[in-house]
């Protein structure tokens, strides 16, 4: 499947593809809400990088660049197999460096910064199996909304979106069992298909993910492994009139390490860091997270 | 608890403050005669140039001394007007004393019966410094009073660089002071450009720079 060439210069970014690191971390797992459980948390995630995985997937360096994002995550039980899903970053910042000659001391460009809404995620995840199964399933749809800004900066490279509507349905399945007497612990998979909009590649992802609960359950300690296969089936830089350095097509494998701590039965604060080990077209560099959550189911 | 976690969400956001990148932008200062005259007609003058770039490639105005070697043969004065009076040939230098350095640039010219300036064409190679594909030959001829920049068949640059430009510039690592010729829209073969106002030996090398993230993918001497 080819795809027309009509995407426009907005449609492409390294954002789009940075972001989408963290966005493995919400919306995992195949244990959806109880009805009227919730699961409520903001946080800040950020990432800055002077290196990037290039086509060839080799390191080449960049101007530096971040992006910040203070987000509020939010999953509710709005039946016991139906639970609505929002990941919605609220205050999107994304800046690039001052370039300053080092023999003069000029600026020969200047840094910039843009500061917006970042790209919503409405999602709805069913339970395929009845609640409090050994081996639950469970399917995901989460939309991604356009809401970020697309084109910032003079250069117009500057963003906190990506322009694009996608669609990504996943199944995840797992079980949670005891390691020993007392510590909880589960693990699953998953995989899923993200169609993208604005002649975007769509893509495959899959994963796994896996946790413990210490402390009796206040401490959890997740680890996740994510890849992400462009189907490739996008417009190229070739094709448009891009300002952006970063083209379609990203690809990339990734962990993540997540720890989330129960203050009290309901609340707690996380915090995780995500890298990609391999990539195309995305930035090589790790990023972070830390936030405050309200859990109630506990 | 909220005032507990608080600093941790500001370190977070101050951390996304503008920063500074350096770019190692030095490169070795030249003077250099900017025409190529073979011959100068007897009785005749000639008003030679000379352009002076700096550390950083970018041409500055500086005091110039012009001499001949043989001023019987062609004079030259301060300002680099050149006066053939006798048939043979001398050479024609020009310095520039910085507190540092002295730089220089010669040109032997013979004397004769009609004036000769030297159209050479000029050519190089183009290279990644990136992991991004770039390669081929080119030549640069004059063309009215502009150039045309000719790629051989064996060019070729990455199509995944959506931001990819051509420069002429004196500093294969920045396009500060550079000529912006556009952007990249032939990734394989053969193809030309046509660059009005830009002398053929106005700069020293092709520079492909992807001009959104100020990242230099390669360059190409121009000899």
């Amino acid at each position: 499947m080819v795809k027309s060439n009509k995407m426009n210069w907005k449609s492409i970014l390294l954002i789009a593809g940075i972001i989408s690191i963290a966005s493995p971390l919400f919306a995992g797992g195949p244990w959806p809400q109880a009805r009227g459980n919730g699961y409520f948390k903001l946080y800040q995630w950020w990432t800055v990088f002077d290196q990037h995985y290039t086509d060839t997937g080799e390191l080449d360096p960049n101007v530096t660049t971040g992006v910040f994002n203070t987000s509020l995550y939010a999953e509710y039980g709005l039946t016991d197999r139906f639970t609505g899903i929002l990941n919605a970053p609220l205050f999107s910042r994304n800046y690039m460096n001052n370039l300053i000659s080092s023999t003069t001391g000029e600026t020969l460009v200047e840094g910039e910064a843009i500061n917006s809404i970042g790209d919503i995620d409405l999602g709805i995840k069913y339970g395929l199996t009845k609640p409090g199964s050994k081996f639950p399933v469970a399917a995901t749809l989460i939309l991604g909304i356009p809401s970020g800004q697309t084109a910032g900066g003079s250069q117009e490279n500057l963003q906190t979106g990506d322009g694009e509507f996608n669609q990504f349905i996943r199944v995840d399945a797992g079980t949670s069992f005891k390691i020993g007497k007392q510590t909880n612990a589960y693990t699953s998979l998953y995989t899923g298909f993200n169609n993208r909009g604005n002649d975007f590649s769509e893509e495959v992802r899959f994963g796994l993910e896996a946790g413990a609960g210490l402390l009796n359950s206040k401490l959890w300690l997740i680890g996740r492994l994510d890849v992400v296969e462009s189907l490739k089936n996008g417009a190229t830089a070739a094709t448009v009139n891009s300002t952006s350095i970063f083209a379609n097509n990203t690809e990339f494998s990734s962990y993540s390490l997540e720890a989330a701590y129960y203050i009290t039965p309901k609340i707690g604060v996380s915090a995780s860091v995500a890298a990609a080990f391999r990539g195309e077209i995305i930035a090589a560099a790790p990023s972070y997270s830390v936030g405050v959550f309200l859990d109630l189911k506990k | 608890m909220k005032k507990k976690y608080l600093p941790l969400l500001l370190i977070a956001l101050m951390y996304g403050c503008i920063g500074n990148d350096y770019l190692m932008d030095e490169v070795e200062p030249e003077l250099r005669i900017s025409a190529s005259l073979d011959t100068i007609a007897i009785n005749s003058s000639f008003q030679f140039e000379a352009t002076y770039l700096n550390n950083v490639g970018q041409e500055e105005t500086v005091p110039l001394n012009w001499e001949s070697s043989q001023n019987g043969i062609i004079n030259i004065d301060e300002n680099g007007l050149a006066t053939a009076t006798n048939t043979g040939q001398s050479t024609i230098s020009v310095t520039y004393e910085s507190p540092e350095q002295v730089y220089a640039d010669s040109v032997t010219v013979v004397v004769g019966e009609t004036s000769v300036v030297i159209e050479d064409d000029r050519s190089g190679s183009i290279n990644t410094t990136s992991s991004y594909v770039l390669t081929g030959d080119f030549t640069i001829e004059e063309n009215g009073s502009g150039i045309v920049v000719t790629f051989a068949n064996n060019y070729q640059a990455s199509s995944s660089l959506p931001g990819l430009y051509l420069y002429l510039s004196n500093n294969p690592n920045s396009i500060a002071n550079a000529h912006e010729v556009g952007m990249v829209d032939v990734y394989i073969g053969a193809h030309q450009y046509n660059i009005s106002e830009v002398g053929i030996n106005e700069y020293n090398y092709l520079l492909y720079y992807c001009k959104p993230f100020n990242v230099k993918v390669g360059h190409g001497e121009i000899e």
